[in-house]
């Protein structure tokens, strides 16, 4: 049995080294360096997401090494997935540490909150997150975002679609009931009114929800040609993996219109994506030079191929990079201004950082699972069926920088 | 017909409502413990399911090993922490085995990594049964007619056994019962890891249906305290009537009310706190 004293001893050795690797993180951010912070959910249940990002910050960052003759460094910020934790350590972050340059934030409601803490500071916040506003009617100073918002993702995703598929006329929806679900939904029914696309019916389901079988049953009782689904992450892998039990492959095609890449197909597996269609935002298969590259590396270095976390979060920490070296100081303001316009070899091909709204313009991918017989290796899920480039104007999107 | 469709939809979810439920109500009955760990048993058996069959196992055979393991870890856990606490009051219970689950949680993370899989259903269940314009997965069905079997069992095992007889009258004085010669300890090991394994193999049932993921013990586990709350604690009637109940309402929902399907099982839970305190079928 465990005594008192020996249990304390044992508990503080523990906590002791728990609290190493922060430890570590804390003296690596030196005042002397310059450093990018990283606020990600490191814990909670987009943990996954955030694992994976943190990685890809911090092998940019190690490439680079330092820039602008000083050591570059970076913070690991637990957002935990929460607006309000995401803000606190991130103004922690600036007053403690000095931070002034942030990539990170992967749900809309962190990102949207840090932004707008980053911009007050006079900071710098680059993003992929989704929702509209980012870049949208809530758009400032000192965010920008990589990803592309939800209007260009329809555009990519059920405009090719509709004209790979001419006699698929009836679409069903169902929809997360939140700003990102409803801001897919219109464009999808604005592309639906143009192509004469009759929209038989859409179920709108909670953030929570778990079960699809009662909106597949609704969806398989509509009778369409083509089953659209509009929620993200774990949810659009439930919501598939159930219309798949349901048998729904074999009587419409199914498409996820905002797909996170490989970390979510490696959890589907090839027996349920096969034959469904896939938007996404990044593949490691694309084929561009600096993905090549990258791709390369990650290979080297994790012996993995990075997947869209690990990628989007490299990305946006080396473009604050780059950004710093062509601003030639680590004052916020300068970087932003050097951001605006930048362009440069990205992940998708050359990309460019709209100066009057602050997003990238890059593609988005239609994918197509294929069959496991057809896979080349373990990560060979998808064939890219098509890509490009769908924004609104900075007008259009109600972006009005301040 | 859509609604035809929903209400079995609905009694085939409900059904693997009852088996995540009516463990933690035994449990609760019993031993009068506030089990917090029970999704973490939920989550074990869903992840064991997912291994044994990643490793070549057949599915038939996984099905039949996990919730086994399951159980049999719980019986250690019981054995080793758990015993200790009884005495304590609930407050004690909530915090171990709220403590126990995150450490469940985060070790399956290490192991199994944080993406989570897909569990393929056997081969001869995989296609779908259609009826007319509508369609139901025949493993679906097949966990359906499962759980119908295994209440009749856990119900002749409850009522109608001599260890059946002793967890009843255990639950009603534990005290009385030890004092009648029998080694109460035990039974209440075997009770544990009844209801735990109950709770792996919900998992196990449920991974083809829901794939696996670390945080699918904490959704369960949300699921089964809302079933027993309804039912009544300590209820095996009520965790089967509350199981069928909030699957059904849930399932109608999505037609009737799609918005409102999660939160009008709360409310009914809500509602019956406020009406029948003891719940559909509790004891005083």
């Amino acid at each position: 049995m465990l005594d008192r004293r020996q249990f304390l001893k044992l508990s503080t050795l523990a906590a002791g080294s728990l609290l190493l690797p922060a430890g570590l993180r804390h003296a690596i951010a030196a005042d002397e360096a310059i450093t990018v912070g990283v606020p990600l959910p490191m814990s909670g249940p987009f943990a996954a997401n955030g694992k994976f990002g943190a990685m890809g910050a911090a092998m940019a960052v190690d490439e680079a090494g330092s820039v602008l003759g000083r050591k570059l460094a970076y913070l690991e910020i637990d957002t935990e997935g929460k607006p309000a934790s995401a803000v606190r350590k991130v103004q922690e972050a600036m007053q403690q540490h000095g931070v002034r340059l942030f990539s990170g934030g992967i749900l809309s409601s962190e990102a949207l909150a840090m932004g707008k803490e980053v911009t007050k500071a006079g900071g710098v916040f680059i993003t992929t997150a989704g929702a509209d506003e980012l870049t949208g009617a809530e758009c400032n100073r000192g965010t920008f975002r990589w990803s592309v918002p939800t209007f260009g993702a329809i555009e990519q995703t059920v405009r090719p679609l509709i004209e790979r598929l001419p006699n698929a006329k009836r679409w069903y929806t169902i929809t997360p009931q939140y700003v990102f679900g409803d801001g897919l939904l219109n464009a999808a029914k604005n592309v639906f009114k143009e192509k004469g696309i009759e929209h038989v019916g859409n179920s709108y389901h909670s953030l929570t929800e778990k079960e699809f079988s009662g909106y597949l049953t609704n969806a398989i009782g509509a009778k369409p040609d083509v089953l659209l689904l509009l929620n993200f992450g774990a949810q659009s892998s439930d919501a598939l993996r159930q219309a798949v039990s349901f048998g729904l492959k074999k009587r419409m095609t199914i498409l996820v219109a905002w797909a996170s890449g490989l970390e979510q197909f490696e959890a589907l597996g090839p027996d349920i994506m096969d034959g469904v269609y896939f938007g996404a935002q990044y593949w490691h298969g694309i084929d561009a030079p600096f993905n090549r590259e990258l791709v390369a590396r990650v290979q080297a270095r994790h012996r993995m191929n990075p997947n869209y976390a690990f990628a989007s979060n490299y990305l946006t920490t080396r473009i604050l990079i780059d950004a710093l070296a062509k601003a030639g100081s680590h004052d916020g303001a300068a970087v932003a201004k050097a951001m605006e316009g930048m362009k440069y070899a990205g992940l998708t091909g050359d990309e460019e950082i709209r100066a009057a709204d602050h997003q990238v313009i890059k593609n988005y991918y239609l994918l197509k699972g294929k069959p496991k017989s057809a896979m080349k290796d373990k990560d060979d899920y998808v064939d890219i069926v098509s890509s490009g480039r769908s924004f609104l104007s900075p007008e259009q999107a109600q972006c009005r920088m301040a | 017909m859509i609604y035809l469709f929903q209400l079995m939809n609905g009694i085939g979810l409900g059904m693997l409502y009852f088996l995540l439920a009516v463990g933690l109500s035994i449990v609760f009955g019993l031993l009068h413990f506030v089990n917090f760990a029970h999704g973490a048993f939920y989550l074990l058996g869903a992840y064991l399911t997912y291994d044994l069959i990643e490793r070549g196992v057949d599915f038939w055979a996984a099905l039949a090993i996990a919730p086994l393991m399951v159980g049999l870890l719980a019986a250690v856990t019981e054995t080793l922490l758990l015993r200790r606490i009884y005495h304590l009051p609930h407050t004690f219970h909530i915090l171990v085995t709220v403590g126990l689950a995150l450490m469940v949680q985060e070790l399956v993370i290490l192991a199994w990594g944080p993406v989570g899989g897909n569990v393929a259903p056997p081969e001869a269940l995989s296609g779908a049964v259609v009826l007319g314009e509508f369609v139901y997965p025949q493993y679906r069905l097949f966990v359906i007619g499962l759980t119908a079997v295994l209440a009749l069992a856990l119900w002749w095992l409850l009522e109608g056994t001599r260890l059946g007889a002793l967890v009843r009258a255990g639950s009603e004085s534990t005290e009385m019962v030890a004092l009648l010669g029998v080694d109460i300890v035990r039974v209440n090991t075997a009770v544990f890891a009844l209801g735990a394994g109950l709770a792996g193999l919900a998992g196990a049932l449920a991974a083809p249906i829901r794939g696996v993921e670390p945080f699918m013990g904490v959704e369960a586990l949300g699921i089964a305290f809302v079933v027993v709350v309804i039912g009544g604690m300590g209820s095996y009637v009520g965790a089967l009537a509350a199981g069928l109940l909030v699957g059904v309402v849930q399932s109608l929902m999505t037609t009737l009310w799609p918005e409102g399907a999660r939160l009008m099982i709360y409310l009914g839970m809500a509602l019956v706190i406020l009406t029948l305190p003891r719940g559909l079928f509790g004891r005083a």
